[in-house]
């Protein structure tokens, strides 16, 4: 008997079949405990709120929704706005991160000195506090009564930016975004991917006129079957008594959010852009000299691509954790998808399915950013095991 | 007390589907000197590494010191504490001090009051002529004097068996020989070694025997003077010519 | 740009204008660069300036003025500071606030001394440190007029919730990432689900499901006050992402090290307490110090949740009628706690990846 407990193999199998037991056991446990507290409290549990009505209101949509809608309908709007919010400042983060990142690797001193103070003061706050710094003062900008536009067409109110733009449907102007969004990256693909480099040149460029062509086809069809019905085409803002008419009106809340994370995540891309160059070996722009290219050539066809490929791995984890910042919004009220949740939790008190749907929502969502952006990692990543760089 | 240190029978081996140890049938007395070699790949390593557990035979019995080698942990720890190991890239801890290196198993495995085990490291690291490193860190010693280190670390133990994994590859050519010398101290007190070694000077100096390895298999053994002079197989011949030849 | 700044083409030592020059003025991009990039900077500066001491307030109680002036009114600060720090803490038991705020500095600052770098004297500082922070704060003890966490806040609050998590999630972080290694394929990867579901969600989700929901899902006498069960879902959370780390430093040890300690006979507590755990630290100890601080910049998130921390605080220094328009100023002062700390800690961690990435095999 004590043989059988001192054998390995009993002994491993015994951990393994205890560790996910004593799992099960606990989650089991937390199971019945809710459903009795909910029971206890004469809470419906199940999943048949997501038909109701709401009867409350979501600030900033970019589908139709009213108070009538159901539960899971205020629920898909939050998903998009978080979606929404999202893109524009990972775009936003990128850009901005990738020009202080090569500020601080330029060797101009100037340039330098102001990436390290912008990294150093952006990544060193909190970001809810960084949050809160833009909301307030962009809170306390004129008032529309007050405010003249800029350019004739640009407005900033203490009530939102005023904008000119197209009259269509939010989910159109999602859509492309998307159809561009797709276009580049077909683009892109036909250029660079391996499989069509057998190909001639001038079939190549075939190829990606077509994908324009089509991605042209669908972003027209779009603002066609998107617009807003009896209203202009182009809407510009125009100062009219004490308000804006017409234009796009950009809230306050939403804007703060894409300002503050923006910064905040061009801080950190800017330290991971500046580790890749410098994990650059001297001697890759000393063989670009050699060869006598152009300090401009070796940057762009030499170090950005290199840097890229080697911080790709800790870029994607980046914005993985940057998606997960958007529920900061919460604190301006600004209605991501963890604020439609809390705020559905609280109208009607269904917080364990909530939260699940909160739960999967953000796990989709993460595995999606990850798996594509590990799909282009594998595609542009450095092949091979003989590599002395 | 058997008379065996070492009983193989029959024991095979394999990576997944890679049969890398075939068939081995050895048997190591006490106090005899074993001396191992081969061509790379030909599994001496892997075969010395089934002897304390760091790698798993599949089928076939081995018998350490008169316990059998199976899954009861009790029969493993016991194997462990006896047979002591001298690895090829040294593996001294780097974070604690030569002393601390030797000291740390007596104390935790066999239970050793720390001043006796600080003396008994003293008088081994003595014994392999480096006592007044004691209180320096490995990376601060030079390779042969690591290896010496790892070796007066295996006897802090008083193992009854020591095994050596190439212990000489790793190492410079000129401390080649202070290392070997160590090992052949040992020898002469008694100590059962099998060694795996490219060191013909050594298995003709020291050995009571030379097994031949090739292809996951016995293929020869014998004494010295016969193996080294009279070598039977036309594997092993072809090995020593490669080997004694330059 | 340039691939290295330090090419001198005739080898001479350059003087002090020579290196200005080639620092800021190398080539003709450069000089446009740099001078644009200083017109600017210096209008910023300026304006700054101006606004934060030519034209502001200094002082305690100066709300006619600060309201007349143009620029800062630092005098918010000095009326309201207590606030900021210590939130509704009973006024003449502020100085127990400050006091354990001080010994958790402390503590920090030590940690980072080598005489500290040992499992055992590391969790002596950091139990007697919070020890005596809880003390003080709580007090009931020694003749200290008891003080319950609802009346804590401000700045306190702040690095009690940080303490607390650190404590806990640390040694939690060493089971993850053990659990994570082992070499038993269940727990492995059912470990390896757990730490990736957990650090795929927002931190904010998580604080919240533990304050409002866990309540529904735990046995009556497993509830505890809010603040607790925010901290442990904190720690877990740290935990997750520390345990990564952690194996990544065990990862980046020789597998020689593990079979040596096999070798000489010692068992598995002892081979993880003695050989794998303290080098994996030593080689994770910059990325360990990066997750701290982020860990205390991320505690601002409790706010959201009703915690009356020091972002809370803030807003309530200038949430009243009296000073309601001095919040920006309350801003930069909060925000200039956040940036002492962290600062100093991301530079300490800076300095300690050069002095362990040079020579250490």
């Amino acid at each position: 008997m004590i043989a059988i407990l001192k054998n390995r193999h009993v002994r491993d199998t015994s951990f393994q079949a205890g560790f996910v037991g004593a799992l099960i056991i606990l989650i089991v446990a937390l199971v019945v405990t809710g459903k009795s507290n909910l029971e206890a409290q004469g809470l419906t549990s199940g999943f048949d709120f997501l038909e109701r009505s709401t009867g409350w209101r979501i600030s900033f949509s970019l589908i139709d929704y009213t108070t009538s809608s159901p539960y899971w309908l205020a629920l898909v709007v939050g998903l998009l706005n978080s979606v929404f919010l999202g893109a524009i400042s990972l775009s936003f983060a990128t850009f901005i991160g990738v020009a202080v990142g090569v500020m601080r690797t330029s060797g101009n001193g100037m340039a330098e000195l102001i990436g390290t103070t912008f990294v150093e003061i952006f990544r060193n706050v909190p970001l809810i506090l960084q949050l809160l710094f833009w909301y307030s003062l962009l809170l306390s900008l004129p008032s529309p009564r007050d405010a003249e536009p800029i350019l004739g067409a640009f407005a900033f109110t203490g009530r939102g930016i005023y904008i000119p733009g197209l009259n269509i449907t939010g989910l159109s102007f999602f859509l492309i975004v998307l159809a561009l969004v797709a276009g580049a990256s077909v683009s892109l693909w036909l250029s660079t991917a391996d499989r069509f480099k057998a190909a001639s040149v001038a079939v190549r460029r075939k190829w990606k006129f077509y994908a324009w062509i089509v991605t042209a086809i669908v972003v027209i069809a779009t603002i066609w079957w998107g617009r807003l019905p009896e209203t202009a085409f182009f809407s510009i803002p125009e100062h009219r008594g004490l308000n804006y008419r017409e234009g796009i009106r950009v809230s306050p809340e939403l804007f703060a959010c894409i300002i503050a994370i923006s910064i905040y995540g061009a801080a950190y891309i800017a330290e991971i852009i500046r580790s890749g160059f410098n994990a650059i070996p001297a001697g890759q722009g000393e063989a670009g000299h050699a060869l006598g290219l152009s300090r401009w050539q070796i940057f762009t066809r030499i170090r950005l691509p290199l840097a890229i490929r080697i911080v790709m791995p800790t870029l994607i984890n980046q914005y993985v954790w940057l998606f997960k910042a958007t529920t900061i919004g919460i604190a301006i009220s600004f209605t991501d998808f963890f604020m439609v949740v809390s705020t559905a939790i609280n109208q009607s008190g269904q917080t364990l399915e909530l939260i699940a749907i909160l739960m999967g929502g953000f796990l989709i969502i993460n595995y999606s950013i990850a798996w594509v952006l590990n799909r282009v990692n594998d595609a542009i990543k450095l092949k091979g095991t003989q590599l002395r760089i | 007390m058997s008379e065996h240190a070492i009983l193989i029978r029959n024991m095979n081996k394999y990576y997944g589907s890679f049969h890398v140890l075939k068939n081995i049938n050895l048997e190591v007395k006490r106090g005899e000197r074993i001396v191992i070699c081969g061509p790379s790949g030909s599994g001496k390593s892997t075969l010395i590494r089934c002897i304390n557990r760091l790698e798993e035979h599949q089928s076939g019995d081995i018998e350490v010191m008169g316990t059998m080698l199976d899954e009861n942990v009790d029969h493993i720890d016991e194997i462990r504490r006896e047979a002591g190991m001298v690895f090829q890239n040294f593996n001294l801890f780097p974070h604690m001090t030569i002393l601390e290196n030797c000291t740390l198993a007596p104390i935790l495995v066999r239970k050793i009051d720390r001043v006796e085990a600080e003396k008994t490291a003293m008088e081994y690291l003595a014994r392999v002529k480096i006592p007044e490193q004691a209180n320096k860190y490995p990376g601060e010693l030079s390779g042969g004097q690591q290896q010496r280190v790892a070796i007066a670390r295996a006897l802090c133990m008083n193992p009854e068996l020591m095994l050596f994994d190439e212990p000489t590859s790793a190492l410079d050519p000129e401390m080649i020989s202070e290392v070997l010398d160590v090992m052949v101290g040992l020898a002469e007190d008694g100590m059962t070694m099998v060694c795996v070694t490219h060191e013909m000077g050594f298995a003709r100096q020291v050995a009571d025997r030379v097994v031949f390895m090739a292809d996951g298999q016995v293929i020869e053994q014998g004494e010295p003077e016969t193996f080294f002079e009279n070598p039977q197989n036309d594997r092993t011949k072809t090995f020593l010519s490669q080997v004694l030849g330059h | 740009m340039s691939i290295s700044n330090s090419v001198s083409h005739d080898g001479m030592r350059t003087s002090m204008f020579g290196a200005i020059r080639k620092k800021y003025f190398a080539t003709r991009t450069d000089i446009i660069v740099s001078s644009v990039l200083a017109v600017a900077v210096v209008w910023l500066l300026v304006n700054v300036i101006d606004w934060a001491f030519v034209n502001a307030v200094f002082g305690a109680g100066k709300r006619e003025e600060c309201l007349a002036a143009e620029g800062a009114c630092w005098s918010v600060i000095a009326s309201r500071w207590r606030i900021v720090l210590f939130g509704l803490y009973p006024f003449e038991e502020q100085w127990r606030s400050g006091v354990a705020c001080l010994i958790m500095v402390i503590v920090a600052v030590l940690s980072c001394v080598p005489y500290f770098w040992n499992a055992k004297r590391l969790t002596v500082l950091w139990l007697s440190g919070f020890g005596i922070f809880y003390v003080l704060m709580r007090g009931g003890f020694l003749g200290l007029t008891p003080v319950f966490e609802q009346n804590w806040g401000g700045l306190a609050l702040t690095v009690f919730i940080f303490a607390a998590v650190c404590i806990l999630g640390m040694p939690l972080a060493i089971v993850f990432a053990l659990l994570r290694r082992s070499e038993l394929p269940w727990i492995s990867r059912t470990m390896g689900l757990i730490i990736d579901t957990i650090r795929s969600l927002p931190l904010l989700t998580i604080m919240f499901t533990f304050a409002i929901v866990s309540p529904f899902v735990l046995p009556d006498w497993a509830i505890g006050d809010k603040l607790y069960r925010v901290i442990v879902g904190y720690a877990i959370f740290f935990a997750c992402y520390q345990a990564e780390i952690i194996r990544g430093g065990i990862q980046a040890l020789p597998a020689g090290q593990e079979e040596a300690a096999k070798a000489l006979g010692m068992g598995y507590w002892h081979r993880v307490g003695y050989i794998v755990l303290p080098q994996a630290f030593r080689n994770a100890l910059p990325p360990t110090i990066n997750q701290i601080v982020i860990t205390f910049k991320e505690t601002s998130l409790v706010t959201i949740i009703g915690f009356f921390d020091v972002m809370a605080s803030g807003r309530a220094a200038s949430g009243n009628a009296e000073w309601s328009f001095a919040h920006v100023e309350v801003y930069f002062f909060v925000a200039l706690i956040f940036f002492v700390f962290v600062f100093s800690l991301s530079r300490y961690g800076a300095y300690l990846e050069r002095r362990l990435g040079v020579g250490r095999r």
